[in-house]
């Protein structure tokens, strides 16, 4: 009995001192952990951009260019035949959706030569090479909360900042409780590349990548954008540096098609998302956009074509909806394929640029995101991380979600790991549209719905 | 596979024992008769069970109500029939293979119970006694309907649980008080069960089979029998390994 006795003693003084040490650890890490950057730092940054997120504003397709697939029962000469015709002169062949890429002659446009060319019954399909651009960019450096993640209500930025809503975040916290992500579980981030060596992320990366813009296996960003939305979906987490990523310990496949503008055709996007699928990326993060609803054109058939194929190979495709409060860019818009994330902020309020239509499946936090920066073009003095806004922004987030539930049932197929995304979403704005709405769709995340298991405590 | 094992483990050793038993019965000169003795009995256990290749843990608390018509076959030896009611408490339980994971919390649901019991006093000398005792339990719950909350569909999920229970081992009696028989119930205990989950929110379907089993496998019991009268008699038991619970029965002889 006595023994008895002293084991109880022993155990709750145990337990004691376990909450104890626990309590103080989480006390700590409110403060200020170590090896973040502080708020003395607040005084090196500059504002870039008015805090307004990016907005494309130059021609929607590639203005001497042409993607043209002809009939499959065409041999190559009758094709070299047909392009000497039309004064065409080829560029490159995408083999995986078997599409050639055009330079037209100076004297005809765009428009008058794609009606040509769907005349002609040897040519399957033509259409212009539409340019894909990002849906955000850097407004200020600096690092503090991530409200995103666990909004305490704080200050969303640097001093003077809004305040956030407590609980207006995607719930990451409680959900890392259940899952942080497996290792062999991909996420290709489609975009400007990755800052290879960064040290929030480089151990994190699959490979150094695929780079379809200087065509060479090294996808360096020369940009920015892409490092930011990989390091929101799985930066470098619990090292006591830098910021938390969403799938902790899933891992990222760097792929640049956007150049040091943040502005890409969209056949090296075509190719990028072919390579993801062949390198094995389980979820596509893309996280830009193209305005494809041109008076007198169609949408790209070929772009769907990949998604399609990246779709029924079981691949999750989470795309950008854009930032001019407008229709859903593509491939967003490519409804049946890809979830397509609109931007809530730090009080779970759609933001007011973030595009809105049919297509949006969901919101996640897109203003105010602190992630990471490339190294090489952030200025001596200054930390590699900054504060940006925009659907790109939102995106990652939705992506290391999928990634996520991927590493912890990757017995589900990609359809109904959209559905768990969306049917755990919460409907931030129910009192005005309640149910699936054009704004913010089924809601925000909520990354604890979707994974930590529900309890069930009334039967029906 | 192991279930299997152990099940048969348990059927051959009632069968060898109520063997061996009934040969050395054949040598006495026993009255042989026939009589019936219902039972009315209740019984309360709660259980650790172990699920998901044994990673996880939960409780099943079980409340049994039985009614059982005892044969007594022979003098010392019984064969009884066991139905009756079962409410379960699976909380705790959590099916991670479902689409959305779902953790129980819902209390106890209900469900049938038949079974079957065998005894057979193997010794005998002076106060006291031994027998062999051999208890099998089948428990089908019933279907029950959940609501999945807090998602922004309709949701809901279906459960059914079944578990075996069977116990069998050696009861030392001691006789030597009046109408009052204490004893002790050394036994083999083995639980199993499965708990088939579905859960449907739109297009969304899932199911998991989850297979449970019972913590333990050897079991300590401690009980007594009050006759009451000639025909009337009371029986409590408290089950102290490998999980607590507590037996309470009334039987009538004629």
């Amino acid at each position: 009995m006595k023994r008895i006795k002293f084991l109880s003693i022993f155990f709750m003084i145990f337990i004691f001192s376990l909450s104890w040490s626990s309590q103080n650890f989480r006390g700590n890490k409110e403060k200020e952990p170590k090896n973040f950057p502080f708020r003395q730092e607040i005084r090196y940054i500059k504002s870039i951009n008015e805090g307004q997120p990016f907005r494309y504003q130059g021609p929607p397709y590639a203005p001497d260019q042409v993607l043209v697939k002809f009939k499959a029962s065409l041999s190559i000469q009758s094709i070299e035949a047909i392009t000497k015709a039309y004064r065409l002169n080829k560029i490159k062949k995408i083999s995986s959706i078997d599409v050639y890429k055009f330079q037209i002659p100076e004297n005809i446009s765009v428009e008058e030569l794609l009606y040509s060319l769907n005349k002609n019954p040897d040519v399957e399909y033509a259409e212009p090479n539409y340019k894909v651009y990002l849906a955000a960019t850097p407004n200020d450096i600096l690092f503090r909360y991530q409200y995103n993640l666990y909004n305490s209500g704080q200050e969303v930025g640097p001093p003077g900042s809004p305040q956030g809503k407590k609980s207006a975040d995607i719930k990451a916290t409680q959900a890392w409780e259940e899952t942080k992500g497996e290792k062999i579980v991909l996420i290709a981030v489609i975009d400007t590349g990755v800052d290879l060596l960064h040290p929030d992320i480089n151990e994190k990366l699959y490979s150094s990548g695929r780079d379809y813009v200087n065509n060479d296996f090294d996808a360096t960003d020369d940009h920015g954008h892409g490092t930011h939305v990989a390091g929101i979906v799985a930066a470098e987490t619990n090292n006591q540096e830098g910021i938390a990523g969403v799938a902790w310990n899933c891992k990222i496949l760097p792929v640049k098609v956007l150049d040091e503008n943040g502005v890409g055709d969209v056949d090296l996007v075509i190719e990028g998302i072919d390579w993801a699928v062949t390198e094995g990326a389980n979820v596509i993060n893309m996280s830009f956009g193209a305005n494809m609803n041109i008076k007198g054109l169609t949408p790209s058939r070929f772009f769907e074509e990949a998604i399609r194929d990246a779709y029924e190979k079981n691949v999750v495709l989470v795309a950008a909806a854009g930032n001019d409060n407008g229709p859903v860019l593509y491939p967003a818009a490519f409804d049946a394929y890809c979830l397509a994330v609109a931007a809530s902020d730090y009080n779970d309020l759609r933001a007011e640029w973030s595009n809105f239509g049919p297509e949006i499946d969901v919101a996640a936090p897109g203003v105010w995101i602190l992630s990471l920066w490339p190294e090489s073009l952030t200025d001596e003095g200054y930390l590699p991380y900054v504060w940006t806004s925009g659907t790109s922004m939102a995106t990652p987030h939705v992506a290391g979600l999928a990634a996520l539930i991927k590493s912890i049932k990757p017995w589900l197929n990609v359809r109904e790991i959209m559905d768990i995304i969306r049917f755990s979403a919460d409907d931030i704005n129910s009192s005005l549209y309640p149910g699936k709405d054009d704004y913010v769709g089924f809601g925000r995340i909520s990354m604890e719905k979707a994974l930590v298991p529900i309890k069930i405590t009334s039967s029906k | 596979m192991k279930k299997r094992l152990h099940f048969l483990v348990v059927i051959l050793l009632i069968m060898n024992l109520t063997n061996l038993s009934l040969a050395q019965n054949q040598t006495e000169e026993t009255t042989q008769k026939i009589s019936l003795k219902p039972t009315l009995g209740f019984e309360y256990f709660s259980r650790t069970i172990k699920w998901d290749e044994n990673n996880y843990n939960s409780k099943l608390k079980s409340y049994l109500f039985t009614f059982s018509l005892d044969f007594e076959i022979q003098e010392g030896f019984f064969l009884s029939f066991l139905l009756g009611y079962s409410s379960n408490n699976y909380n705790g339980m959590i099916f991670r293979q479902l689409p959305f994971s779902v953790e129980l919390e819902d209390g106890g649901i209900g469900g049938y119970l038949f079974g079957g019991e065998i005894k057979k006093n193997i010794f005998s000398q002076d106060n006291y006694e031994i027998c062999l005792f051999g208890q099998f339990v089948y428990s089908l719950g019933a279907t029950k309907n959940w609501e999945i909350p807090g998602l922004n569909v309709e949701a809901s999920a279906e459960g059914k649980p079944t578990w075996i229970r069977t116990i069998v081992g050696p009861v030392f009696f001691y006789k030597g008080f009046d109408y009052f028989y204490p004893y002790l119930f050394l036994n083999f205990n083995y639980l199993w069960g499965t708990f088939k989950m579905k859960e449907t929110i739109q297009n969304l379907i899932g199911s998991e089979n989850k297979e449970f089993s019972g913590e333990g496998l050897f079991g300590l019991s401690v009980g007594s029998v009050y006759e009451v009268s000639r025909s009337l008699s009371l029986k409590g038991e408290a089950s102290l390994i490998p999980y607590v619970g507590f037996i309470i029965k009334a039987t009538y002889s004629f």
